[in-house]
Parts: C-alpha cells; structure tokens; sequence
C-alpha cells in the first residue's frame, strides 16, 4: 500500500512502536534477522492500454530457514513478485519499495550489481522445467556455470565433484554419467530437480520457488516437494514458495500470504489461514477446493465473476465485486491489511474480518447451491442401463529402432485390455499419471475404429458394427467430448453462436430450431444468452469452459466425456464448472467418463473410480471405497501424494514417496507392471517377490474372510471394489515413506 | 497450468473497452482496420493500385505505341512529345514502359495467385491424406526443389525448334515456367500448417461431432490458413515480378517484341553512360512495384498477426512474464 | 549418425538421378543444335550435318529415349558425360568451369553467412535502435532488388570508382589478367578481380540471413531458460550471449540447406555479369547453343550442389542442436 496512492484508514491505533516491532507490523522497519525483508513492493507495467498496477504495497519479512507461502490465482501478482525481487523484470517495469536482503538494499542494484546476488545468497526455482534449461548445454554443464559465476577460482575438478554431490541431492541416480547428459534426456520430474540442484549450487539464504511443481504429476510433485525440503535442510535457505494450491503449501509454509488483484490480502502463520480465515477470498479458495480425504457430498464454493482490471485504481476493496459479504462500507476505500482479534501475526485486508473466522460457515457465506440429486441416484446401479461398454480394449503401438532398416524392438502397450462399463446417470472417473494410458483410452472410445482390438459398445451399438456412416452418427449423438484446453477447443473464428450451432446444423436442425437451442443451451451452463455473438477470446478461460460444456450438450448426447475438464481453470473459476457438471448430471440424467490427474476433483465428483498404470486398470470401484480404503500400493501411493489443504494432517501424515517416473514400455516386467516401483514389493521377503515378478496378477474383488462369511451366514455380497494385487495391504518399504518432523512447526 | 486462464492485462483492457463499446467486430474487420492504420501498408497499397491504373490506363495519354519508331527520334532525352524520351530504335520510351508494367505486373499477378492455390491444394491434400500419399508427393515436391529452375526457363524459353514458342507469346511460356516452379515452398508450409491444425482440439471436436471432413477443412482448415495464403499471395507476386526482371534482363525470359520492365532494363545495361533515363526509368518503375508490394506484405503480416502490438482485440495467450 | 547420413545421401542420389533424367529429356526434346549447324556458312548438306553429329554422339535421328540410354550407358560405364556439337567433350570442359564456379562462390557464401549472421545478432541487441533500423530497412531493400540488377549496379559502381580515381582498380569483368608474373603481382590481380563480384554477391545475399537470425535471437531473448540463466548470477547480456546466442543458431543452421544451391543459382547471373566461364554462365550459353549434353551436366550439377547444400544442413543442425543427435 503505497500511502501516496492510497489513503491509510483511520483505524490505525498509535502503539508503542517496539510492541508492533515485535509484532511484525512496523513496516517501516525490516525484522531483526529476518534474511529477507519486502517493504511496500509496487510494480507498474506501462501497456498500450494504460499503467498496469501489478503488484501493490507487498510487506512481508522471511526469516531464516522459515517458509512463506504467496497463494493466489493467475494474475494476483505473485509471480511479478517473486520476479520484482529478483530483478528480473524487464527494464520497462516500474519497480518502487524496497527488497532487502540480509539488511541490503536490492532494489535499484543495476543488472550487473544484482548478479553478486542471484544465484548466491538469493536464487530461483522456475514453473516449467522444460523450457527453464538451456536445450544445447549438458545438464553438468549448466549446474558448473552456477558454480564458475560466483566461485571464479574453483578449479575444474572441485566444480565437478560438487556438480555430482548436487545431483546426487537432488535425488538423481548415477550422477556422475548424468552430467554429461543434455535436458531433453530428462523427464520433467528429473529437470526440475536439475533445476533445484542449479537454484543451491552456491547455498543460498534465500529460495524462491515459482510453482515449482505445477506442471509436474502428483507422485512427481510429491518427489519435487521432497527434494526441495531437503534442499532447505542442506541448506538451512528459506524459501519463498508461490502455488495457486493451497494444498501444496499446507505442510511446508510456516507463514502464507493470500494475494488478489496485485495485494496481499490477508497473512498470518500457516494455521491461521487454514483454520481461521477472516478474509471471504481466503474463505473462498479454502472452499473452493475438493479434499481427497473427506467424502464431503456438499457443493463446492464458487466465486462468480473474474478478478478486477489492474489498469483502474480500485476505489473499493478490489474482491468486492466478488464478495459475498459486499456492503457500501466495502465500496468506499480500500480496506488495509490490519491486524485480525486474537491473532498477533494474522492481518486481513477486509473491514468484516472482526465477524469473520473459523466458526463461519463458508459455504453460506458463499451461499454455495445444495448438492444436486440425479434421479438415477435412487435406483441401484445394476438396474441402470449401461451406455458405455469396453471389454478388454488394447491398443498397442510398435516400438522401431533403426533408420534403414526398421526393427520393431518392443511394443507399447498404451492400453492393455481394458474392460468397463458406465451406467445410466454416473460419473466414471479414470485416474493416473500421466503416460497411464488415461488419454489413450479416450481415443479409443471416440475413433471408433470398426478394427478394434477389443470392443466398446456405445449405447447398446458396438464399434465393431460402425462401418457406415449412419451407425456412426447415431453413436456419436450418444456421446461427446469436453477437452482439457478450453481456448484450443474452440475455433478462434468462430462467434459462440457458431461454435453451438455446429453441431446442430450438423445434426440437421433447421435455423429456427438452432437459435432456440443456441439460447436454450446458453442458460443451461450460465452464460448470458446475449454473449452468443461473442469470440472465444472475450471470454474467460472458466467461460470458455462452460461453451464446450454447452457444444458438448448440444445434440443431448447421454454420455459426456471429459477429458480433464477443469486442470487448465483457476481454482475459484474451476469450483463453479464442478458445480455446473454436477448439476448437469443430475438435471439432465447424464453420465460422465471423466478423466483427470486431480484426485481431489475426481472424488468431488465421481461414483466410480478406475486407477490406471500402464495400460491397465490396477483398481477400480465405488469412489469412497477406494479412496478411504485403496488396497493396491499404487493408489495407495498416489492417494498419500495429493497434498491436502490441511496442516496439521500435512505435516504429520505419512505418506509414500515412489521411487523414479513411470517406467519405459520396454522395461515392464513379465509379472506386476508395478513391482519397479511398489512400496509393497520392496519390503517383500524373496520368496514373495518371485511372485510379482512372474504371475500378472488378475483384477479381483477381495475375497470376504472366511469370518465374515461365517457371521453373515450365506454368500456377502462383494463390495464394489476390485484390484490387482497379490498383496493388498502389505507392509510398505521404510524408504520410501516420509513423515515430516513437525514440533518446531507449532511452536512461535 | 494456471497460465491459460490468467488474464492478459492488455486484453482485460481490452475486454472492458468492448463490453463498454457493445460492439463485437468481426475478425476481417480488424484485420482490415489494423491494415489500415499502418500507413507504409496503405502507402503501399496506394502505390500498387496507382501503378496497375497507370498500366492500364497510361497508353491514352500518349500518340505514340510500343512498335511505331519515330525515325526523328532516335534515343533522344525526355521531351514534350515523347515524356519519357525514346529508345535507339526510335521507340516512345513512355509507350514501352506502360506496356512492360503492365506484362510484368500481369505476370506478377498471375503466378503469385496461382502458385498459391496450386500450393494450397497440394498442401492440404497431403496434410489430408498423410501416409503414403503424403510421402510420395513429398518426394515430387523436394524434387522439383532441386530442379534449377533458371535452367528450365532458359531452355522453356529458348530451346529452338520447341513448338510451344511458336505458338505462345513468351510472357505466357514465362508464366507457365514461373508456375511450375514458385508453389513448392508454400505448399510444404501449407502442408505443416494444415497438419498442426488437424491435430487442435477444434478440429478433433468437430470430428467427434462427425462433421465430415470435407465440411472440417472448409470451415476449420481453410480460414485458419487464410492469412498465411494471403501473405503467400503477396509474396509470390513480389517473387514473380524480381523473377521476371532478373531473367529478362539476363536474355531468357521475356523476348523482344515483347516489353517488359525486365526487358527494358535489361536492354539499357549497355548504354547506361550515354542514355542513363532508358536504364533509371524502367528500374524506378520496378522499384516502385516490389517496393510497394513488400510494404503491402509487411502490414498484412502485422494485420494477421495475433500477437501484433497494434490494438485490436486478439488477445495474446502466451505466458508472459507479467502475469503471474 | 552415420547411418542416417548415408540414408539421406541414397535419397538425394535418386533424386539427383530423377531430375537429371527428367532434364535431359527435357533438354534433347526442345535443343536441335542440328538446326545451329545449318546456319553455317558454308551450309552443310543435311546428311553431313548428322553425320557429324552421330560422331559426336548426338545423332538426331534416334529417339530420345534411345539417345538417354546410349548417354546414360556412357556415365555409368566410363562416366563420359558426352560431347557438346562443337566437339569438346563434356568432362573436361566441366572440371574448369566448375574449380572456377567453387573459387568464385565460396568466398562469397562464407562472407554472406558470417556477414548476415553477425549484422543479424548486433540488429537484434540493438533492436528498435536506428543502427537497427537501418541494417533491416536495407535488407528488406535487397529483397525487392533482382540480382543480377543489384550485380549490374555494383559493377557501375565499380567503374565509377575506377573513373574517379583515374586507374584500373577493380576488374569488372574476367578472372584474371593473362601472362600476370606469378607471385605478389598475380595475387593483386587475383584480388582485384574477385573484389567486385564476391562484394556484389555478398551484398544481396546477406539480407535473408540478418532478418532470419535477428528474428531468432529476439525470439529466444525472453525464453524460460535465459531468465535460469540470469537467475543464476549472469546478467541480462551475457545470458544472451551465452544462452539464446547458441539456440538461436539453430534454425538458422537449418536454412543453410537453401542457401547454398541460391547462391550457385544466384551465381548465373553473377558469372553472366562478370562474365566468368564457370558452370553458371556455360549452362546459359549451353541452351543457347542448343548443346544438350552440357545443359544437362550442368543441371546435374546444379541438383547435386542442392543435395550437399541439404546434408550439410542436417549436418550442422546435429552439430549445435544435441536434440537431434541421438537416434
């Protein structure tokens, strides 16, 4: 807040200045010790379409081996941020404030005097870790240039020895050989560990990690995340960490700032947001969010509209058109971040949060919709038809080597016979890592080739009859698709109304009929009908999601496949299409196949659940079932990765840590797919593993015990559960589980 | 992830100006007010339409053609009775330069229209087709890459006993040659392009929606190749105006009797000292004609270009470093 | 990587065989240089015309289709290229004209890519600067210009210079001066003769490249991996220079494959203009003297020099882009 822009509201009390010294609230003043200190950070791009205020009045103090969390949502400013204190904006950004680090003063240091810093006492970690490494350098190459920058006189034999102790950090096997290796040679995981190792080269104070983990799997997010808490226990840096997921940093932050609109909007140690969030952004992120952990069967909480265009000075609180809780007052000024009651460290930037906090019930507040009910919700599941079919569907790929000659060396099995089916009115949901073969199968379902390995019916016709083009259009008005990227899914060309009309038109609908259902369609998925006449790119990106929802709907289709439906949207924006999903399913009695990395989405909104890994299902059942008691250590490792935005249960939670990425095709083993990877199969004795090593183990529902068969007195019926697993349940290898010491985390 | 809904402050900007406005314009509409307000382009455009009029209308202003010879006349300078002066053999250097604009931009035109559309044909049928058919018309199209096509227009042009120079004017023999040779490079452009956009997620719904593909390719394929055959069409006329110049002028393109801005410069190289106007004349003239078809070629491209920095309303996606 | 060089030659051979075939019948259908024999004086009987031409293998009474054999016959067993009508024989005449072509032409296309580049990265640095804008205001002006107009008025400028001065400077024309001592006033002759067409040369053909790689660099001057870099300690300009630098020469090292064969097309009309006997020149007069066999050479020539220019490319490209280089 800068005070020449705005005006300081009347309520701040005169203190004693050492009480709020000690409080953290003197902004004046940097902490003692803290390593690095932000004081009313303001960054202003001037752009064709004015001054955009980026970044406005950021105060915080980082101290020594602590960790802040900076959450907020794609535009809030918390990137520029990370950037502003790097110096790494471009010279046309107007940077005002002060960053000071170790009690020295960066900003205003010229590009050559700010190169002592970087990558020394202050360093960073970037988002995508396949652009962040230079493609012609070896990996060895780039960590040493770390090295020489600020060690000049090392020798050569020095910088490769700590090259090697760097990767071997990291967590990368064979250092040595992987030095001389070039980034394409790494999987995104491994870079961005490459990248960490480059970030404390030269054992910096200070860590700024910039999503570091956002592009990367959930088990590979999970490795990342504990690569880079022992690199701060190397190192003893502390770390600046900028997630959009609160639940990435529920376990390691010791203090969270919530930025919106370029401000930070409330702060306070890790506990206080959690669980006394006294700010309705704060509490509506916090709502916003699925928990993989709990069957909560309530709505999500939504937050309407988009945030605010950063060109205008806001002259109210910037949420306000947002808020729920808007009143005149909120309209009248820009409310300061000041202390909340009863928290010493914990500030919010709203003039409600005195009424605010742990005991309010979000989802009123927010006055999120109840969870809506599908009539097919009452009729047991056997009874429902079935408007999906895969039995035992493959689709392999040859894998050739050689360039005169080809020779096949292998053969990828993408999907190796996959067999399911979806009911009336339910949401299926597959999940995985990436490379599991999830995409594959979609493909599968909607190509329809008439020359399938395997066969997939597809309300009641199976592919192996689509041969003419009448059978195929009866199936393809059965189902439709919604894509991952909503901006790549719509024809830049096209106005909405021609995006929604395609389909129709294609059906054979005459012109009338089209625009009734064009604005028919419109108000099923909350768009404005009058919007038709607009491009996609006027839109925002949780709209453009709700026009491919509509496309999709467009021909009444009974089944709607989603192929990651929301990992592109914000988290507010994606709280309100799982709602629209959710409602759809129920109004109009759809079913869903929905595919997602998500684990938290996927059990927000799924009956059933299938768990892939490479090509094949290794469990699959009733969403809860699974999810609260997931017998194969595959979905038991992937359920203990997703972080949860809970941190007392993050921090003392155990949790699996798989060992290395998927594995190639070509090294699966004849037995178990998993076993290269499985907590289980490392803690087998001998005698046991031979057996996940030769036998594929079947996809079977468990077998009641002999106890409970004999208690029920005649055959139990099984419960919707089934896996592949010769030994559900088995103890789990102490390597590769992790519990996070936590005591020093409670204490102030 | 996050990046693809983090709204550009630029196009948030730009969003509010529209939905104030209430107006939604259609895409051809900026690209056509983008292209005007870029005022080398509209120069450009300007200099183009007024040299093509000229070509066509310049022959009324004077008494004089491109075969009647002035024997009082001969290779004299600029004079009232003959604007532009008159060449050795006592021709109206005027007449021959309306003429050799108009032939040369006739060829211009000509092939970069047809060069295009030969090229967006086979592009797309390859990008269509792929496989075997993809790679056998490959392997043509590299071929006739190697085929040093100066070679093949001297000998088009002046192989002795060819029947075709019997029967066709030269200027259409050039047109003919220049054809086979000028597509191929757009074609294989055409051809990524169109396989890049098979694989959107647009032209994938569309499928799955079963359009059939011939209705894809017009509606999805087509207009988001537009601009590039557009800006193809622009280059290729330029390419075909420099290549009719250098071959003329070198002797194996155009032949006398027939004019064009080649053959004029080209047949003033050796009297350049002595009769300067005869070679600056034609060769301001073909300056004037490239350079204005490369001005028009370079605001097209900052007109299409969706990441342009003139205002319009496309809206940049890419992650920048100012969103965070 | 060897293998998948040696794959790519076998391809481009084919082709070259392909285009080369397809000249020469293009070639012996349109050239009669029977009909140039008539106009001699003193005009020749038909029957002595084609017996003169039967003995130098370009009997115009068989069928095209019999003359492409007897000639292919003739490279593949003793590659004998065959004879023009004046007599000479093809080989010979080839192996000067094409050492001629290579000296005039390899100065040129180092001194255009290394010209091109560099004005191309110091533009880029300095974009929007006037130094800028004037290295890409004049490439596009070479662009608009045909080449051998651009040659033209560099030899005009060539005999201003030498008319100011009052002495022969720059030979325009030629590629030696006969009976020069050898030695240091031979080397002054070569000199003098190679300035103006290699400076001709040069000065068209570096635009294309400065654009290409101005537009490479600033394409990659804000990529994710400069910002590591400077987030390691190096400032903005050395991560340019040691980062973007290198990856930017990427495509460029790609576009040399069309380079190479432009320049040698680019080159008849420089050799018409200097009026150096290399290939360029002899393909023209070649055609005008209705002289099949040497149109054809020289087409061949043209199509091999392509496919050199073409595995060169994909040789370069594996030397800066470690990409490529495995399988």
């Amino acid at each position: 807040m800068s005070s020449e822009t705005y005006l300081e509201p009347a309520d701040s009390r005169p203190s004693p200045a050492d009480r709020l010294h000690i409080a953290g609230l003197d902004r004046s003043l940097p902490m003692d010790g803290a390593v690095l200190s932000v004081r009313d950070l303001n960054v202003r791009f001037n752009t064709e379409n004015g001054l955009v205020h980026a970044v406005r009045g950021v105060d915080f103090d980082l101290m020594p081996g602590k960790t802040l969390g900076i959450v907020g949502e794609s535009g809030s400013g918390k990137s520029v941020t990370s950037l502003a204190i790097m110096g790494l904006l471009p010279t046309t950004a107007d940077v005002s404030g002060s960053v000071m680090l170790k009690g020295k003063e960066l900003l205003g240091l010229n590009d050559k005097a700010m190169c002592a810093y970087r990558g020394n006492d202050i360093a960073m970690v970037f988002q995508d870790p396949l652009s962040s490494l230079t493609p012609v350098y070896t990996v060895g190459a780039q960590i040493t240039e770390a090295l020489t920058i600020h060690n000049p006189t090392m020798s050569k034999q020095a910088k490769e020895a700590r090259a090697v102790e760097l990767l071997s950090m990291v967590g990368i096997p064979s250092p040595k050989d992987r030095l001389r290796a070039f980034p394409h040679e790494f999987s995104g995981g491994m870079r961005q560990r490459v990248m960490i190792a480059i970030a404390i080269a030269n054992n910096p104070r200070v860590l700024v990690a910039d999503e570091p983990t956002t592009a990367l799997d959930v088990t590979i997010q999970a490795q990342v995340l504990e690569v880079l808490h022992t690199a701060q226990e190397e190192t003893g840096a502390a770390v600046v960490m900028i997630t959009h997921d609160l639940g990435v940093v529920a376990g390691m932050a010791d203090d969270i700032m919530v930025m919106y609109a370029g401000k930070p909007v409330e702060t306070g140690g890790v506990d206080d947001i959690y669980y006394n969030p006294r700010m309705p952004y704060t509490m509506g992120l916090l709502g916003a969010v699925p928990r993989v952990d709990v069957a909560e069967k309530a709505s999500l909480v939504p937050i309407e509209g988009i945030p605010p265009n950063l060109v205008r000075t806001p002259t109210g609180c910037s949420f306000a058109p947002r808020c729920p809780l808007v009143s005149e007052a909120c309209l009248n000024g820009e409310p300061a971040l000041a202390p909340v009651p009863g928290g010493a460290l914990h500030r919010a930037a709203c003039i409600k949060s005195a009424s605010l906090g742990a005991d309010v019930d979000v989802h009123e507040v927010f006055s999120a919709p109840p969870r809506p009910e599908s009539r097919f919700d009452l009729i047991p599941r056997e009874e429902r038809r079935a408007v999906l079919q895969l039995k035992d569907v493959r689709k392999h790929f040859p894998l050739t080597k050689g360039a005169l000659l080809k020779r096949r060396i292998g053969t990828v099995k993408a999907v190796d016979g996959l067999s399911f089916d979806i009911r009336e009115g339910e949401c299926f949901s597959i999940v995985g890592e990436s490379g599991s073969g999830k995409t594959t199968t979609l493909l599968e379902i909607m190509e329809f080739h008439s020359d399938q390995d395997g066969e997939v019916v597809i309300g009641g016709i199976s592919n192996k009859d689509a041969a003419d083009a009448k059978t195929k259009s009866a199936m393809r008005k059965e189902l439709q698709m919604v894509f991952q990227d909503p901006t790549g899914a719509l024809d830049p060309r096209f106005t909405v109304y021609e995006v929604l009309a395609e389909p129709l038109q294609n059906a054979g609908l005459a012109k009338p009929a089209i625009r009734k259902r064009i604005m028919e369609l419109m108000e099923l998925v909350g768009l404005q009908p009058d919007h038709v006449n607009r491009f996609p790119n006027q839109f925002s990106g949780g709209q453009r999601q709700r026009v491919g929802i509509a496309r999709a709907l467009a021909v009444n289709p009974r089944l709607v496949v989603l192929d990651e439906p929301v990992s592109a949207l914000d988290v507010s924006v994606q709280a309100g299409v799982i709602n629209l999903l959710d409602k759809l399913r129920a109004e109009l009695g759809l079913s869903y196949l929905l595919v997602a990395h998500d684990l938290s989405v996927v059990r927000h909104i799924s009956n059933r659940v299938a768990v892939m890994y490479l090509g094949k299902i290794v469990e699959i059942g009733e969403v809860d079932r699974v999810f609260d008691n997931p017998r194969h250590p595959y979905t038991r490792a992937l359920l203990s990765a997703i972080p949860v935005p809970d941190p007392h249960l993050e921090r003392t939670r155990e949790r699996i840590i798989l060992q290395g990425d998927l594995p190639s095709p070509l090294e699966a083993p004849k037995g178990c797919n998993f076993a290269t990877r499985c907590p289980v199969f490392a803690a087998l004795p001998a005698a046991k593993k031979e057996q996940c090593l030769t036998l594929e183990p079947p996809l079977e529902y468990d077998p009641p015990s002999a106890a409970a068969q004999a208690l029920e007195a005649g055959p139990v019926p099984a419960p919707d559960q089934q896996f592949a697993c010769f030994f559900p349940d088995g103890e789990l290898d102490e390597d590769m589980l992790v519990v996070h010491e936590t005591a020093d985390h409670d204490a102030p | 992830m996050t990046n693809l809904n983090a709204v550009d402050a630029a196009a948030v900007a730009e969003e509010a100006h529209l939905q104030n406005a209430d107006v939604v314009i259609g895409k051809s509409t900026i690209i056509f007010r983008r292209f005007m307000r870029n005022k080398t382009a509209v120069a450009g455009l300007v200099v183009f339409l007024g040299l093509t009029v000229f070509s066509f209308v310049g022959g009324f202003f004077t008494p004089w053609d491109k075969e009647t010879i002035d024997p009082f006349n001969i290779a004299m300078p600029p004079s009232g009775e003959h604007f532009l002066g008159t060449s050795q053999a006592g021709i109206d250097l005027y007449a021959m330069t309306v003429e050799g604009t108009r032939i040369s931009i006739l060829i211009g035109l000509i092939v970069g229209l047809v060069s295009v559309l030969i090229a967006a044909v086979y592009g797309c049928t390859m990008a269509y087709f792929g496989g075997k058919v993809d790679k056998v018309m490959l392997f043509v199209l590299e071929a006739l890459i190697m085929m040093p096509a100066l070679l093949v227009v001297a000998v088009a042009t002046s192989g002795g006993g060819a029947g075709l120079k019997r029967d066709l004017p030269s200027w259409l023999l050039l047109i003919i040659v220049l054809l086979v040779f000028s597509w191929m490079g757009t074609a294989r452009l055409i051809r990524s392009l169109s396989m890049s956009l098979m694989q959107r997620d647009y032209v994938k719904a569309a499928q799955y929606m079963g359009v059939p593909p011939r209705r894809i390719v017009w509606r999805h394929l087509v207009p988001n190749i537009g601009s590039l055959l557009v800006l193809d069409i622009t280059r290729g006329v330029t390419g075909a105006v420099l290549a009719e110049v250098a071959f003329s002028f070198i002797g194996i393109g155009i032949k006398v009797p027939d004019v064009s801005l080649g053959v004029l410069i080209g047949s003033a190289t050796s009297q350049v000292q002595t009769f300067p106007w005869m070679f600056w004349v034609p060769l301001t003239v073909m300056f004037l004609l490239t350079g204005s078809l490369a001005m028009m070629n370079d605001g097209l491209r900052d007109a299409f270009d969706p990441s342009s920095s003139s205002i319009g309303s496309a809206r940049k996606n890419s992650a920048k470093k100012k969103q965070a | 990587m060897l293998k998948y060089l040696a794959k790519r030659g076998i391809t481009y051979v084919f082709m070259i065989f392909l285009t080369t075939s397809a000249g020469y019948f293009l070639a012996v259908t349109s050239l009669k240089p029977a009909l140039l024999e008539q106009e001699r004086i003193p005009r020749p009987t038909p029957e002595q015309v084609a017996n003169s031409m039967r003995l130098k293998g370009l009997d115009p009474g068989l069928s095209p289709w019999e003359r492409y054999v007897d000639w292919l016959t003739g490279i593949v067993t003793r590659w004998d290229w065959g004879r023009s009508p004046n007599g000479a024989y093809i080989n010979a005449e080839f192996g000067d004209r094409v050492w001629i072509s290579t000296r005039l032409f390899l100065g040129a296309i180092i001194l255009t890519l290394v010209i091109g580049v560099a004005l191309g990265v110091y533009s880029a640095a300095r974009q929007y600067k006037y130094q800028d804008r004037i290295i890409t205001s004049y490439s596009y002006l070479a662009y608009i210009v045909p080449a051998p107009i651009a040659y033209f008025l560099v030899q005009l400028g060539a005999i201003n210079v030498n008319e100011t001065v009052g002495e022969r400077i720059f030979f325009v024309t030629g590629i030696s001066t006969p009976g020069m001592e050898p030695g240091w006033p031979q080397f002054v002759d070569m000199l003098a003769h190679y300035a103006v067409p290699t400076i001709a040369i040069t000065l068209v053909g570096w635009g294309s490249y400065q654009i290409a790689q101005r537009q490479y660099l600033l394409d990659n001057v804000n990529a994710d991996f400069v910002r590591t870099a400077r987030a390691k300690g190096l400032t903005r300009n050395q991560a340019i220079t040691r980062h973007a630098l290198r990856v930017s020469f990427i495509p460029v090292a790609q576009s040399i494959a069309f380079t190479i064969p432009a320049i040698f097309a680019g080159g008849f009309f420089a050799e018409k203009i200097f009026a150096w006997p290399g290939v360029g020149s002899w393909s023209i007069d070649a055609i005008s003297l209705q002289d099949v066999n040497a149109a054809t050479a020289t087409l061949a020539y043209g199509s091999v020099i392509f496919a050199l220019g073409a595995i060169l490319a994909d040789f370069a490209t594996t030397l800066v882009d470690p990409r490529v280089r495995v399988q």
